[in-house]
């Protein structure tokens, strides 16, 4: 199991119980102390929970046990094939495993061993044990199933899903069946849901070797097996109606990850190392996923043909090697300081054999004069062979490698009693090793075979190949582009202590980043921080701080992918006109663009009562970009209260309310031609097509719970909400700014309709004691989901619209209900 | 005449049970994560001394009695037994005599509460003592330090409060959302990591004792971190996207989202804020190019951009630079 340093798998619930058996136990109906009956807070002033009843170990031998197994029967109604229902849960109706807990423990030299286990489902279950011995060693496994449905309600026109050869089903003729006979299929589909299950398996050790050296070793698998909505592009088939192709295919996830975590530790009363390694393997059980089109794709040239493009490709994602070494030096310093000087290294590394450039058997492109002899007099037309081999590529295997290396100096000082120092430098560096030619040796062509042949297919010069000779003024891309980056940031900070439980604080931060092939080569930022941490009242806790940040740089330069493409390549003649301007030069991406921050939060917690906190939360963050075009403003703010009262141990009860706002303005514009003026309001890019778009996201949330114990009856309900509301809106200067002229007739405004996510949960739950041993809960768990996602308005109705294939059917509104038996029984 | 304190020292060795317990333990060693653990500092209390921990359960007999199930008390007493310098209680509450003779006066012993007159930077320096190193490695200057949180914040190793950690509250995320709530619940959001259904904690991605990153990040970037999960997006591919691989966050929100997979705002918007090339990527779209409407366009129905630009995370394919393949 990971420990908050180093690893995943922190956790192991389920959504039965995401306590993993904590909220189940019964309350010591003594409390905490027979001293002091009310319950304590923390210093930060939350109350601590009431304590569950002691266990009733019993001996064997030298050790002592004491366990508990749950066992129920689920039953499901209503919507309970929904995908959302089921996001990360899989309610099959009977028999479950609640909850198998044992501990053994051998109190002379402090022995210990644990078993915990959960399995509502085949796909969701999990099994750990662990044994050790306390401050000596620790030896751990776990097995966990997680499912994860990606769609509930899908259609496959494809066999084989799940598979990396997708084929064609009803009929169909890959290249050759119309937009109704594709319809026809997909409605006689059966609906399905799309999911992933990730099956995990792990065994870690912890060791104390001495009482300073420490060491751990963690090896896990993460194994996935599923499918989830994809992609599959054939051009335009908004451009070219009855023609080209958008396919959602049903994509094959099955891939395995292996995690290793090695580590050595020191802490010492001066020093502390703290030496580890993290290697992680993945490998995708496929190289390659291929599936046919189902539509028939034809030139857009009267008089010429085009061989049937039937089937489509992907790469999937290449087996990787990752390493990382990394070491902590801490030394401790005089003045209660310490100077820690921490340093990684570490290899990102992938050389998995390239797929072709195209998977077509025969002939692909455009037969101008009917000869279906590929050549000069013929020149759209290519012959599957030059391009459906690894000989047709500058390299067969990817060969990249990025090495990073990090490099982090930290100091914290107390000179004065009140007075707390602190500061840091930190280096990150990422290279990238090697860069791809896309270059074929067969042809000396450069480029690529586009989206599958297609849109060569429709328009001639479209397959993706300059040549010196037959093609000199293609632009496409011939060459990756790596992405070296450095990092350098510098903190400094200091705290005041106005009284014991009063401080202030203030941090400056300086981080200039300097990615190699980006517009801009250098960006700065500068922040201000000031903060207030408050505990002198004494029922409340106050924590506040601002954050203030101003992001510059140098110039921005959008032309610098340039090398990437044919027009760098001795040969190349710019078209007629000049090449088209690659982007409106205002545009500001804004991971990079000038930048304001102000960002406020305030975490509070009062003491209304002994017995009940109310604590709240307040955060704002508003982000002003120096951009015309592109992201222009992202705020987003929200308050949060929380209420917790616990009068004792058999009454618990809470609620809260959230309410988050968030903003997001953009802003773009079209071209009018395409022609080379980069400048906004030119010619190129006229004002008349600018437009404004608006996201306004605003979430409600709120919930209560209760748990009451009256004797041998326990009464617990609970109740959430989430209601969310999103209006994506927009105005435009003209319909010159519109995909289309006409849609802008009525108005230089619109929006979409709303994206709505609203769902209401209850359960309630009635528990009795039968006996001392043996407990019985009854419990139903209701939920409505109301969900309006407009990407997907009218996909219910048909998934076939044109030459387009939808698979999922997107996200559905759902009622449904889960009665569960309970019986708890102690070991 | 004697005074209390004269009293105290002369009280006999509190551990009336005679030396035949004691003699029994010496089979085993003290576990070395306990070998060195002595009577905790304290300043409020200079002239205390230990008065070992069957003193302390004559009057917390109910508190001993939680603590006994927790894995502190399984390795203290054992180390107890077999290394007689190694007190129990005294660990972590410090001496005990003066609060034995004045039990309501504040700071005579170690506390880790609200009301308990004991600093928090000494609370956290009694349980480093223990506890330095490794994952708390960069505890001191970390934000939670620089909050005055105390270790007895998000732990209470006097019960077992919860699964895994001798935490304050039942789980990881029930013990962060004491503070971060607003967090949490966006954790109930349309597309969200599945926290809230207990397969993961917010310990997945976060280091609550201090890293070395600004958001107190396991590893040392955005990326890394999601990576541990995510393996297949690391690539490095024949046809990277340049944001992708800058941080996952320019156009994920991690903690939760109402878009799909957690992006952070409405495809084909989300990528019109740096896209304006000619041709497609830059005209704006309205209802219209719906499923339904007047004419049906793929760059905004269901997965828009991404249903043709499938792998946008990057390419590994010769014919992939759009990521098309």
């Amino acid at each position: 199991q990971a420990d908050s340093g180093v690893g995943v798998d922190s956790w192991r619930g389920n959504k039965l119980d995401p306590s993993a058996g904590a909220a189940s136990a019964t309350t010591d109906a003594r409390g905490m102390s027979w001293l002091r009956p009310d319950l304590r807070r923390s210093p930060g002033g939350h109350l601590y929970v009431c304590p569950a009843e002691s266990p009733q170990m019993q001996p064997i031998g030298e050790w002592e046990y004491a366990g508990r197994v749950q066992l129920g029967y689920l039953i499901t109604f209503g919507d309970d094939a929904n995908g959302h229902w089921n996001r990360y849960v899989k309610w099959d109706s009977g028999l479950i495993l609640g909850l198998l807990e044992i501990a053994l423990r051998r109190p002379e030299d402090g022995s210990y061993a644990d078993i915990r286990a959960s399995r509502i489902s085949d796909d969701d279950a999990f099994f750990q044990a662990a044994f050790g011995r306390a401050g000596s060693y620790k030896v751990e496994a776990f097995l966990r199933e997680l499912p994860n449905v990606v769609s509930g309600d899908a259609r496959s026109i494809w066999s084989g899903v799940g598979g990396n050869d997708l084929r064609l089903i009803g009929g169909l003729q890959p290249g050759r069946s119309s937009s109704a006979e594709v319809a026809a299929a997909a409605a006689a589909a059966p609906r399905r849901s799309l999911e992933v299950v990730r099956s995990k398996t792990g065994l870690g050790l912890d060791l104390y070797l001495t009482p300073q050296w420490s060491g751990y070793a963690r090896l896990s698998e993460d194994r996935r097996r599923g499918a989830r909505p994809f992609g599959g592009a054939f051009f335009y088939n908004f451009v070219f109606a009855q023609n080209a192709g958008v396919l959602e295919t049903p994509r094959p996830v099955a891939d395995s990850t292996i995690n290793m975590n090695l580590g050595l530790r020191y802490a010492g009363s001066a020093w502390r190392l703290d030496f580890g390694y993290d290697g992680s393997f993945y490998r995708d059980r496929y190289t390659r996923f291929d599936f046919d089109n189902p539509f028939r794709i034809a030139p857009s040239q009267p008089g010429a043909s085009a061989p049937p493009v039937e089937r489509g490709q992907f790469a999937t994602e290449p087996d990787n090697d990752y390493h990382n070494l990394r070491a902590s030096l801490t030394r401790r310093l005089p003045l209660d300081g310490e100077f820690s000087l921490s340093a990684a290294a570490g290899r990102l590394r992938q050389d998995d054999d390239l797929i072709a450039p195209v998977n077509c058997q025969g002939l692909f492109g455009i037969d101008q004069d009917g000869s279906g002899q590929p050549g000069p007099a013929n020149r759209f037309l290519y012959a599957c062979a030059d391009w459906n081999t690894p000989a047709a590529l500058s390299r067969r295997s990817a060969d990249l490698q990025i090495d990073t290396l990090l490099l982090d100096s930290r100091f914290t000082l107390q000179p004065l009693q009140r007075l707390h120092l602190r500061g840091g430098l930190r280096f990150n560096r990422e290279d990238y090793r090697n860069t791809y030619l896309a270059y074929n040796p067969l042809t000396g062509d450069y480029g690529y075979i586009a989206e599958n042949a297609a849109p060569g297919s429709i328009l001639g010069g479209q397959t993706g190949i300059w040549n010196p000779f037959a093609a000199r003024s293609i632009l496409t891309r011939v060459r990756s582009i790596p992405l070296d980056q450095q990092e350098i940031a510098a903190h400094l900070g200091a705290d005041w202590r106005l009284s014991e439980r009063n401080s202030l604080g203030a941090t400056y931060t300086f981080t200039r980043d300097e990615p190699s092939n980006r517009e801009r080569r250098r960006i700065d930022d500068d922040s201000l921080k000031i903060a207030w941490s408050n505990r002198a009242w004494e029922r409340l806790t106050l924590r506040a701080s601002y954050t203030w940040l101003q992001r510059g740089g140098d110039a921005y330069d959008y032309r610098l992918y340039a090398p990437a493409y044919s027009s760098s390549l001795p040969g190349f003649v710019a078209p007629f006109g000049g090449l088209p301007a690659p982007v409106v030069e205002a545009m500001r991406k804004y991971d990079l663009s000038d930048r304001r921050e102000h960002k406020v939060d305030l975490i509070a917690s009062y003491a209304l009562r002994e017995d009940m906190t109310l604590s709240a939360n307040l955060r704002g963050d508003f982000n002003n970009y120096a951009a015309q075009i592109g992201r222009q403003a992202y705020d987003t703010g929200g308050i949060s209260l929380q209420w917790d009262w616990q009068p004792g141990p058999d009454t618990q009860a809470g609620a809260y309310f959230g309410y988050d706002r968030s903003r997001l303005v953009m802003a773009n514009v079209n071209e009018e031609v395409f022609g080379p003026d980069p400048r906004l309001g030119g010619e190129t890019f006229p004002d008349t097509a600018r437009w404004w778009a608006y996201d306004k996201q605003r979430n409600r949330s709120a919930g209560a719970n209760l748990v009451q114990r009256l004797g041998r009856v326990k009464l617990d309900a609970a109740w959430n909400l989430i209601d969310s509301r999103g209006i994506t809106s927009f105005r435009f200067n003209s319909p010159l700014a519109l995909a289309y002229f006409e849609d802008g007739a009525a108005a230089l405004q619109g929006a979409f309709s709303p994206l709505r996510y609203r769902v209401d949960s209850l359960t309630l739950g009635f528990s009795l004691a039968l006996t001392p041993r043996h407990s019985l809960r009854l419990f139903d768990y209701y939920e409505r989901g109301r969900l309006q996602d407009w990407h997907y308005q009218g996909l219910q109705a048909g998934s076939v619209i044109d030459h387009r294939v939808y698979t999922d059917a997107g996200p559905q509104s759902y009622t449904a209900n889960l009665i569960g038996l309970l019986l708890d029984i102690r070991l | 005449a004697q005074t209390r304190e004269e009293l105290a020292r002369e009280l006999p060795a509190s551990d009336l049970s005679g030396g035949d317990a004691a003699q029994a333990g010496r089979r085993f060693l003290a576990a070395p994560g306990f070998a060195t653990a002595r009577v905790a500092d304290n300043p409020l209390a200079p002239a205390a001394a230990p008065v070992g921990e069957k003193m302390c359960v004559s009057c917390h007999q109910l508190e001993s009695e939680h603590f006994t199930h927790t894995l502190h008390a399984l390795g203290l007493f054992a180390a107890a037994k077999a290394d007689a310098r190694i007190p129990v209680c005294e660990t972590c509450h410090g001496p005990g005599s003066a609060h034995a003779q004045q039990p309501a006066a504040p700071g005579l012993i170690l506390g880790f509460t609200r009301t308990s007159a004991t600093p928090v930077a000494q609370q956290v320096k009694t349980c480093l003592s223990c506890h330095a190193g490794g994952a708390r490695d960069h505890w001191a200057g970390s934000i939670h330090q620089r909050n005055e949180l105390s270790c007895s914040d998000c732990h209470n190793p006097m019960a077992k409060f919860s699964g895994e950690g001798l935490l304050a509250r039942r789980s990881i995320n029930d013990t962060c959302a004491q503070c971060h709530n607003d967090v949490r619940q966006q954790f109930n959001r349309r597309s969200h990591m599945p926290l809230a259904e207990g397969q993961m904690s917010c310990v997945d991605c976060h280091n609550p004792h201090g890293s070395l990153t600004q958001p107190l990040l396991k590893t040392a970037t955005v990326n890394e971190t999601c990576y541990q999960c995510h393996a297949e997006k690391r690539g490095p591919f024949l046809f990277e996207h340049a944001p992708v691989r800058d941080s996952c966050l320019n156009c994920h929100t991690p903690h939760g989202s109402n878009q799909h997979a957690l992006l952070s705002a409405p495809v084909p918007f989300l990528c019109q804020q740096c896209h304006s090339q000619l041709g497609h990527p830059n005209d704006l779209q309205t209802p219209a190019s719906l499923a339904g409407g007047a004419h049906p366009d793929e760059r905004l129905m269901g997965r828009a951009c991404l249903t043709c630009h499938a792998q946008i995370h990057g390419s590994n394919a010769p014919s992939g630079p759009k990521f098309h393949e």
